[in-house]
C-alpha cells in the first residue's frame, strides 16, 4: 500500500508539474511580479503612514494568519475504482496515507511561511509583537494544521470526530488569544490539539473518502483551467432553465445541429463561461482604458477571441455515437454553426455597447463608437466566418 | 424491403473481426444475432449502422447500399445501443424533438405517439429533467422510446435488457411484436434467450466471425447436436468448444 501511494504520488506531482508549467508560463510570471511588486510598494508606504497598535490590528494578524490554515485539504489520490479494488484493505489503509499525509502538509507550510513572511514588518512593528511570540505564534499555527490534518484522516473513517468547521473556528480563536495572550493561547491551543487528536475510527468510509478526493481534483482542475485546456476536469452540464428564452419557440426554425449547438452553448459551462468570461473582460478593459478608440479595438479583439473558441463548437458532437448513427445531414453542420455563432456573437456586442453605455463617458461620439462595433461584429460573423469556414471540406459523416 | 448483407468482411484498422458474413432480413421479422463476447455482434451492428466501413461486401436496406448513400440508408434505420448513449446537454423533451428533426418527423404528428410511448414508460413527468440524471434503466429507456418515435423498417437492438425493470422489458417486447407485424425489420442481439424468444422469429449464430448457421431455436439445437433435455444456454458451451478448436 505505502508504494502504491508512492507511485501515485509520483503520477500526482508529474501531473501538477505539467499543468503548473503551463499556468506559470513567461507571461503569467512577468504580469505576477509586476502585481506582487505593485502590492509590496503600496504595503511599505502603507506600514511607513499607519499608526502603531490598534485595536483592530490583533484580529486582523490572526485571520491573515488563518488563511493559509484553512488551505490544503487531506489529498488522499484515491481512485472510484478503489472501492472496489481496496475495499478488503482497511487495516493497511494507514500505510498508504502516511507518505499523503506529508505531502497535504506541503501547500499549506509554503503559504504559511509565506504569509507569515509578509506579515511580519506588520505584526513585529505595527502590531508590536515581540519576535519570540510571533515566531511562536506561526509554529503553533503550523501544529495546528498537522492536528487538522490529522482530524481529516480521522474523517475518512466511520465513528465519533470532532465537526471539522468547530476545529476550524477554535483555530482561529486560538490564534487571536496568542495574539493578546501567550498562557491564554497556549491553553486553548492545547484544548484544539486534544479534539484533532480525539475521536474513533471504525470502519473506511469509502463512499464519502472518493467523493471528498473527486471534489478536491475538480478544485484543483478548475484552478489549471483558468490558464489552459484541462483534460482531466469533469464537464456538469446544468439546465439553466431561465435562458431557455434565447432558444428559438418552433422547432420548424432548428436543424438538427442547430438545435444541438444552441443547447451547448447555454447548457456546458465550457462555452458559458468562456462567453461570460470574454464579455467581462470588455467590460472591464473599456473602463480602464475610459477612450473610446481604445474601448472599441480591444473589445473588438474579444469578439475576434470569443469567435475563434467558440469555431470548436462545429466538432463538438463528432465524436457522439448517436449523432453519427442519426440520419443527420453534414452539409447542414457549416450553415447551423453560422447561424448560431452569428446570433450569439451579435447579443454578445450589444451586452458590451450595454457596457459601454455604463462605464465610458457619455458623449454624443460614444454612439458613433457602438454603430462601430455592431458593424464590426456583423462583418465578423456574416462575412468572414462564412468565407473562412467554406475553404475547408465539408465535415465527413 | 429488406435488408441484405452480402460477402460482409469488416473490423478495425485492417483487423477483420468478421468475414464474408451473410445475413438476410426480411419485413415483418425479427433476428436474433446470438453467439460469445468477442464473436463480432457489436462489429457486425457498428457495419449496419455505418460506423465502420467495411473491408468488403455490402449492406443493402430497402435498395439503398449503406456505403452510396449513408443518409438516406440511416433513415430507415433506429438503434438501441447496449448502453444508453445521451446528448448531456438535451432534456428529455429535446431528445424527442431532436429524434424528430433528424428523421425528418412532423412535430404535430408525432407528439401522441411520443406521449404514448412516454407513457408506456412512465417517463411523462420528467420531460423537462435531463436525462443524463436519470438512473441507468431509465436512460435506456429514453433510448427505446427515442428509438421508437421514427416507423423506421429496420430497428436494431443491441444487448435491449440490460438494465431495464420487469415491467419495461415486457413493454419493449410489446413494441418488438408490434413493429414485426407492422412489416418493419428488427435485428436483437441478445445472450436472454428465454426473453428473446418471445419476439425473434430466428436466429443467426455468429462464431469466429462468421455466421455458421441460421434457423428457429429448433433448427439450432439441431444443428449443434443439442438433446431435447438440454438448455438452450448449453448452445455457448458448444461455441466456446468450437473457439477453442480454431
Amino acid at each position: 500500500m505505502y508504494d502504491l501511494a508512492k507511485r501515485r504520488l509520483k503520477a500526482n506531482f508529474k501531473q501538477s508539474l505539467r499543468y503548473l508549467s503551463l499556468v506559470f508560463n513567461d507571461f503569467f510570471v512577468l504580469a505576477l511580479i509586476f502585481m506582487l511588486g505593485a502590492l509590496m510598494f503600496w504595503y511599505a508606504q502603507a506600514l511607513k503612514t499607519m499608526p502603531v497598535g490598534q485595536n483592530l490590528y490583533k484580529p486582523l494578524l490572526a485571520v491573515l494568519l488563518w488563511l493559509p490554515f484553512l488551505a490544503g485539504h487531506f489529498v488522499t489520490l484515491f481512485e472510484p475504482a478503489d472501492e472496489h479494488f481496496l475495499l478488503t484493505q482497511d487495516r493497511q489503509l494507514q500505510s498508504y496515507l502516511t507518505p499523503l499525509f506529508a505531502y497535504s502538509m506541503l501547500l499549506p507550510t509554503i503559504l504559511l511561511i509565506a504569509m507569515g513572511g509578509i506579515l511580519a514588518p506588520f505584526a513585529l512593528l505595527k502590531v508590536q509583537l515581540p519576535v519570540v511570540r510571533y515566531i511562536g505564534l506561526l509554529a503553533s499555527i503550523w501544529i495546528l494544521k498537522i492536528f487538522q490534518l490529522s482530524l481529516q484522516n480521522k474523517l475518512l473513517y466511520f465513528g465519533w470526530h470532532c465537526p471539522l468547521w468547530v476545529y476550524n473556528l477554535l483555530a482561529l480563536a486560538t490564534i487571536i488569544l496568542f495574539t493578546y495572550n501567550y498562557a491564554l493561547g497556549i491553553s486553548c491551543f492545547t484544548v484544539v490539539l486534544l479534539l484533532g487528536v480525539l475521536g474513533s475510527r471504525t470502519v473506511f468510509n469509502w463512499s464519502l473518502v472518493i467523493e471528498t478526493e473527486s471534489k478536491r481534483k475538480e478544485g484543483v482542475y478548475a484552478f489549471y483551467s483558468l490558464f489552459t485546456d484541462v483534460d482531466e476536469k469533469q464537464i456538469v452540464i446544468k439546465r439553466r432553465k431561465w435562458l431557455d428564452f434565447l432558444l428559438p419557440k418552433r422547432l420548424g426554425w432548428e436543424t438538427p445541429q442547430s438545435f444541438l449547438y444552441r443547447r451547448t452553448l447555454l447548457r456546458n459551462p465550457e462555452y458559458l463561461n468562456l462567453l461570460v468570461r470574454m464579455t467581462a473582460f470588455a467590460w472591464l478593459v473599456s473602463w480602464l482604458v475610459q477612450d473610446y478608440r481604445w474601448a472599441l479595438g480591444l473589445s473588438a479583439l474579444v469578439l475576434i477571441l470569443t469567435l475563434y473558441q467558440l469555431r470548436s463548437l462545429e466538432h463538438v458532437f463528432d465524436y457522439h455515437l448517436m449523432y453519427r448513427v442519426m440520419p443527420i445531414d453534414s452539409a447542414w453542420q457549416r450553415r447551423s454553426l453560422i447561424r448560431v455563432l452569428s446570433l450569439t456573437l451579435e447579443l454578445q456586442a450589444v451586452v458590451i455597447i450595454i457596457g459601454w453605455a455604463i462605464v465610458l463617458p457619455k458623449q454624443t461620439m460614444l454612439f458613433l463608437y457602438m454603430i462601430f462595433l455592431l458593424a464590426i461584429t456583423v462583418f465578423l460573423v456574416r462575412i468572414y466566418l462564412p468565407l473562412s469556414l467554406g475553404g475547408k471540406h465539408e465535415t465527413q459523416k | 424491403m429488406s435488408l441484405k448483407i452480402e460477402q460482409l468482411t469488416g473490423g478495425y484498422a485492417g483487423v477483420p473481426v468478421i468475414h464474408d458474413l451473410n445475413l438476410t432480413i426480411e419485413p415483418g421479422e425479427a433476428v436474433g444475432l446470438i453467439g460469445l463476447n468477442g464473436a463480432g455482434k457489436s462489429t457486425t451492428i457498428k457495419h449496419i449502422l455505418g460506423l465502420l466501413r467495411p473491408q468488403k461486401g455490402k449492406i443493402v436496406l430497402d435498395g439503398k447500399e449503406l456505403a452510396a448513400n449513408p443518409t438516406a440508408f440511416k433513415q430507415k434505420v433506429a438503434y438501441i445501443p447496449e448502453l444508453p448513449i445521451l446528448y448531456r446537454e438535451l432534456t428529455l423533451k429535446e431528445h424527442l424533438e431532436m429524434t424528430m428533426l433528424a428523421y425528418g418527423l412532423d412535430p404535430k404528428e408525432t407528439w401522441p405517439r411520443a406521449e404514448e410511448l412516454l407513457k408506456m414508460f412512465r417517463l411523462d413527468n420528467k420531460l423537462d429533467w435531463l436525462p443524463i440524471h436519470f438512473s441507468k434503466g431509465m436512460q435506456q429507456k429514453v433510448m427505446i422510446v427515442t428509438a421508437f418515435l421514427p416507423a423506421t423498417e429496420l430497428l436494431v437492438v443491441d444487448e435491449p435488457f440490460t438494465g431495464l425493470d420487469p415491467l419495461a422489458v415486457a413493454n419493449l417486447l410489446k413494441l418488438i411484436k408490434q413493429a414485426k407485424d407492422d412489416g418493419r425489420m428488427v435485428l436483437m442481439t441478445t445472450h436472454v434467450l428465454a426473453d428473446a424468444q418471445q419476439v425473434v422469429s430466428s436466429y443467426a449464430v455468429l462464431n469466429n466471425g462468421t455466421i455458421e448457421t441460421t434457423g428457429s431455436l429448433e433448427e439450432i439445437r439441431e444443428h449443434y447436436g443439442l438433446q431435447p433435455a438440454d438448455s438452450v444456454d448449453k448452445l455457448y458451451e458448444v461455441l466456446s468448444k468450437e473457439q477453442a478448436n480454431v
